[in-house]
């Protein structure tokens, strides 16, 4: 019963966005009093040209393209929107920074503005209007959003979630009703599930989104971090070490394979049923309703990641912000145009059409019914509140960025989990790469 | 220079002292106006980028940031760095055995090719097509062919009983490295074998006739008709080969990123991965130039060694 | 094996020898043949299949049952061509590939003539230099790049693409009809300058009718690159409807983790349809000019 409402639901919903993909009279209606308000007023003939990463699911992109509509039409200002894909942004980002020219505003991965805060528009007004409009922004979201003076540089506008997705049914056979919420048990679950022939397994190729976060995941669990709070590199500690000798006996009870593995594998092997654990965004989920594989929607579901030895969540969520050039011509259309964007006008259908790919960055947003109507996605909401960046302790800018990009963590995972390297060595090694980057 | 002079005798028409005509005579003049359109895209969209590009890998240039020139920082880095090594290992190892597989599979191909048979052009043409989808998509393909969980190849080989678990293709270090190679042969091998087919159709019949009538077997003909008057085509297309093959990126990029645990990573792909990704511009591109030497010797190698011999058979050359 | 095929072929040409020993050209050209052909098409039998799979039976597949349809769709294709930009990037491609093909061909032939038949001074030096113009792959050329395409106010249109491609072309191309010009023999040219012809007129009326082989070589070598030319396209062009088939297919099929199997495999298989016709003619046009033509 459930299920099919929801599947009509999802039906439903991309449906009537299709036929939505200009802003409903309501919608504009609300822009041109949002407008009207507003204290950025964008300039006479401002025309802004923005970039997105390619949507995840239609019915975002749809409502995205709905709240620009109704922006146009509220204020005049014309907005060209380009996408790509989510790993071709970057270069492009970086282009734009490097010659001072493109588009307006990129929406963008990570944290890249923290690479060049100097080609990014102060836009402290607007974040702080929208915090203290909707009960404030999750510490996580200050983090990314605030260059090093506290200035914001970029508008946190959403943190992707990645989380553990099950097989209800392996998971059970293995022993447990759920995934356990502490790192011994979901060994023992691991170790169960190989027994079982129905092996789990995390992505140890370098995968960008679901390699970094859980190998960050671990060696946070375990007390372990790249560097300290004054960016001193520390990743070779006792608790790195106790955390790779975690990743060792996890790793024995990988589903074959996992070394290779890219953002895309888990998907397609836990679609087929050959991974009965892995760690992921909603992706596979909204994929399995999409294409009416009933059993793996209705076999599945989404879960924290079990916590380590420290005690508390230790996850990494990808970040999405938006990131104002300086270079453009019409600061105050940009101005306006990310306000508009993160005004619960719009917002609320933003949050809806991402069914549960995206999550908000502002506190307002906990009560939103796309986090209840359907439990699987109830996981999802909390991912602001318990996201770590990537820099976690440390400041994030060049050297932080350079050894998540060279997978300096993910290889040491790697690296034990493949039985390539001994814990002791691996910590040596992933410190001294780091410290290349952190002498800079 | 043989031919050089010789060439010089026949320009003795320059007589006439008006200036469009000896413009039209001297060699110089002609050569210079001959050389303007490559030389005028190849200054601007090549050199001067390329010049950028090693003045790049003195400083510690950072993506949207201005950087200083560290003279030669970056590579007292990258030779203490063990993934650059890496690179540089797999980087050599890729090329050398890629390109000796893609010649002597392509030259067979050819030879294959150049007999007189049923359906010949047909076969051709569909030889031809690994060269034409556009590799990023090809590299999907394999990328799933080499499923470590559903490849179709693990998959027969363990109907036929060869085999009774999976083979982790692109999971293992070693296999990795082998599975990215053949995707690359796979790639390769049309167009060495197409360019050696045309070569190969320049020679005349007459001379195998020739042979056979003073009584050389197969392979001596082979051996001494075929491969020196093929050496002209070999030289250029094995050089191409190699380079292309050095400075691969896309294959790379779509089936492992350099993964796993950075066993196939090329000196291209991690050179962007540093420099894009990361944003380490300065040493991404010190990475880059560092391929300069390496390709540089490959191309003298192949090219005057391949070419040398070409002298020796009393070819026309210098 | 080899041998046997190339001694062989002169005398296969008569007609004679090749009936008589089917059996040995079976083994030593026929199995060798089919296997070769083999492994280079199963890639496209993949590719194949893969596009008329719906993803309910590409996922649900295991074991040899996965090298066959059960049931077909044509979803996948009509996805691609309706609802995506498909066919505006297979006419850009086609756009950008064709011009910077002839541009690079123009130069070529220019460049090499100049450098193996006028013999300036300096000719051998430039013409290792243009072999130099490889040294660095765009991966790394393309932010130097991309600030002069900029500059030229061409970002974002076609003619950044068609004039930066030559850059990777024009080598070897030059180099391939290097070759070709050295093996025509100089006494052609040197009659026809007694005749009080011009260089030009050398060129375009003695060598290049006898080059046409290397030309066709080089342009099917040009054209294919810049068919599958990657990061250029990805980085000089950020309108949709300007994009390229292997960028356009790429940023419109995979949406992060989750890949369009069906599309991006129809992408590809009809991607290449209309190049493999193309090219299915010039191999014909490539192997019969060949015959004969830088003979003595």
């Amino acid at each position: 019963m459930l299920k099919s409402t929801r599947r009509d639901f999802v039906k439903g919903a991309s449906s009537l966005a299709l036929g939505a993909a200009f802003a409903s009279p309501a919608l504009i209606e609300a822009a041109r009093a949002w407008a009207a308000e507003s204290p950025w007023k964008p300039e006479d003939g401002a025309k802004l040209r923005m970039l997105r990463w390619k949507r995840f699911v239609q019915s975002e992109g749809e409502a995205f393209q709905a709240s620009l509509d109704a922006f146009t039409k509220a204020t005049g200002v014309e907005i060209r929107l380009d996408s790509e894909g989510f790993e071709d942004l970057r270069p492009k980002a970086a282009v734009a920074a490097n010659i001072g020219s493109g588009p307006d505003v990129i929406w963008g991965i990570h944290a890249d503005a923290h690479l060049y805060p100097d080609a990014m528009l102060d836009i402290t007004d607007v974040c702080d209007h929208l915090g203290g409009k909707y009960g404030g922004w999750y510490p996580i979201a200050e983090h990314y959003g605030k260059g090093r003076d506290g200035k914001w540089i970029n508008l946190p506008i959403t943190i992707s979630g990645n989380l553990i997705n099950y097989r209800k049914s392996m998971v059970q056979k293995a022993g447990f009703d759920k995934i356990p919420d502490n790192t011994a048990d979901f060994l023992k679950l691991f170790q169960n599930l190989k027994k079982n022939g129905s092996p789990g397994g995390f992505a140890l190729g370098n995968a960008s989104g679901d390699g970094n976060c859980w190998t960050h995941w671990i060696l946070w669990s375990h007390g372990g971090r790249v560097v300290d709070e004054n960016d001193n590199v520390v990743v070779n500690s006792p608790e790195t070490v106790a955390g790779l000798e975690y990743v060792k006996e996890l790793g024995e009870n990988f589903v074959q394979g996992t070394a290779s593995w890219l953002d895309g594998h888990n998907n397609k092997a836990f679609l087929q049923g050959a991974c009965s654990v892995t760690n992921n965004g909603i992706s596979i989920y909204a994929a399995a309703v999409r294409e009416g594989m009933k059993d793996v929607a209705e076999d599945m579901d989404h879960a924290f990641y079990p916590v380590g030895p420290v005690g508390e969540p230790t996850e990494f969520h990808v970040a999405f912000p938006m990131m104002p050039y300086k270079h453009t011509k019409y600061p105050n259309a940009v101005k306006a145009l990310l306000a508009w964007l993160m005004e619960k006008e719009q917002y609320d259908a933003f949050l809806q059409g991402s069914v549960g790919y995206l999550s908000h960055s502002l506190k307002a947003f906990q009560e939103h019914p796309v986090w209840t109507e359907d439990p699987k996605r109830t996981v999802f909401r909390d991912v602001a509140q318990r996201s770590r960046s990537f820099a976690h302790a440390g400041t994030l800018g060049y050297a932080a960025s350079t050894v998540f990009a060279d997978f300096v963590v993910v290889n040491m995972v790697a690296e034990v989990a493949t039985g390539a390297r001994s814990p002791q060595d691996a910590a040596k090694r992933a410190q001294k790469r780091a410290e290349r980057y952190y002498k800079v | 220079m043989a031919t050089t002079t010789e060439a010089e005798q026949v320009t003795p028409v320059g007589e006439d002292s008006s200036w469009y005509e000896r413009l039209k005579h001297n060699r110089n003049w002609l050569g210079f106006l001959f050389m303007v359109p490559a030389a005028a895209i190849l200054l601007v969209f090549l050199a001067y980028p390329l010049g950028l590009g090693v003045w790049l890998g003195f400083t510690d240039v950072k993506v949207g940031r201005p950087g200083q020139f560290v003279g030669f920082d970056n590579y007292a880095w990258l030779l203490e760095d063990d993934v650059f090594w890496l690179s540089v290992f797999n980087t050599f190892l890729y090329t050398v055995v890629a390109s000796i597989f893609k010649f002597a599979i392509g030259l067979w191909l050819a030879v294959l090719l150049n007999r007189h048979m049923p359906f010949k052009s047909f076969l051709r043409a569909i030889v031809l097509l690994p060269f034409i989808v556009p590799t990023v998509l090809s590299a999907l393909a394999f990328w799933w062919i080499y499923d470590s969980q559903d490849s179709v190849i693990s998959w027969t080989l363990i109907e036929m009983g060869l085999i009774e678990r999976p083979i982790d293709f692109l999971g293992d270090p070693n296999n990795a490295r082998a599975s990215v190679i053949v995707a690359n042969i796979w790639r390769g091998i049309p167009f060495v074998a197409i360019t050696l087919l045309a070569g190969l159709q320049t020679i005349s019949p007459s001379l195998y006739e020739a042979a056979t009538i003073d009584g050389a077997n197969e392979w001596q003909r082979f051996w001494r008709i075929t491969l020196p008057l093929l050496t002209p085509i070999i030289a250029v297309v094995m050089t191409f080969s190699v380079l292309f093959t050095f400075t691969d990126f896309q294959l790379i990029w779509v089936m492992t990123r350099g993964g796993p645990i950075n066993a196939t990573h090329l000196m291209a792909t991690l050179s962007y991965q540093r420099a894009i990704i990361g944003g380490s511009l300065g040493e991404g591109a010190a990475i880059a130039t560092a391929m300069i030497p390496f390709l540089l010797a490959a191309i003298l190698f192949s090219y005057f060694g391949l070419q040398r011999r070409k002298w020796q058979q009393g070819g026309v050359d210098d | 094996m080899t041998e046997a095929s190339v001694g062989r072929k002169a005398a296969g040409r008569e007609g004679m020898a090749y009936l008589e020993s089917i059996p040995r050209n079976v083994v030593t050209v026929y199995i060798p043949l089919a296997i070769i052909v083999f492994v280079l098409l199963f890639p496209f039998y993949w590719m194949g299949i893969t596009t008329l799979k719906t993803n309910e039976e590409l996922y649900a597949y295991r074991g040899l049952k996965a090298l066959w349809v059960y049931e077909p769709t044509f979803e996948n294709i009509r996805h691609l061509l309706f609802e995506t930009d498909y066919p505006r990037w297979v006419w850009n491609t086609m756009f950008v590939t064709v011009t910077a093909t002839f541009l690079s061909l123009f130069c070529a032939v220019c460049a090499a003539y100049g450098i193996e038949r006028l013999r300036y001074k300096g000719a051998r030096t430039i013409g290792m230099l243009i072999f130099l113009a490889y040294l660095v792959p765009p991966s790394i050329l393309f932010i130097p790049l991309s600030i002069m395409v900029f500059k030229l106010g061409i970002f974002d249109s076609n003619w950044a693409l068609i004039l930066t491609y030559p850059t990777i072309l024009i080598p070897f191309c030059t180099w391939l009809l290097m070759g070709y010009f050295r093996s025509i023999p100089y006494e052609l040219e040197e009659c026809a300058l007694i005749d009080g012809a011009t260089r030009l007129q050398i060129l375009t009326k003695i060598i290049l009718p006898l080059s046409v082989p290397g030309l066709i070589s080089a342009g099917i070598f040009a054209f294919t690159l810049s068919w599958n030319e990657f990061i250029y396209a990805l980085t000089f062009i950020s309108s949709a409807e300007k994009k390229t088939v292997p960028v356009g297919a790429v940023t419109e099929l995979i949406t992060f983790d989750v890949y369009n199997w069906g599309g991006l495999m129809a992408g590809a298989l009809l991607g290449s349809l209309p190049v493999a016709i193309l090219y299915s003619f010039f191999v014909e046009h490539y192997v019969s000019s060949m015959t004969g033509a830088v003979k003595e």
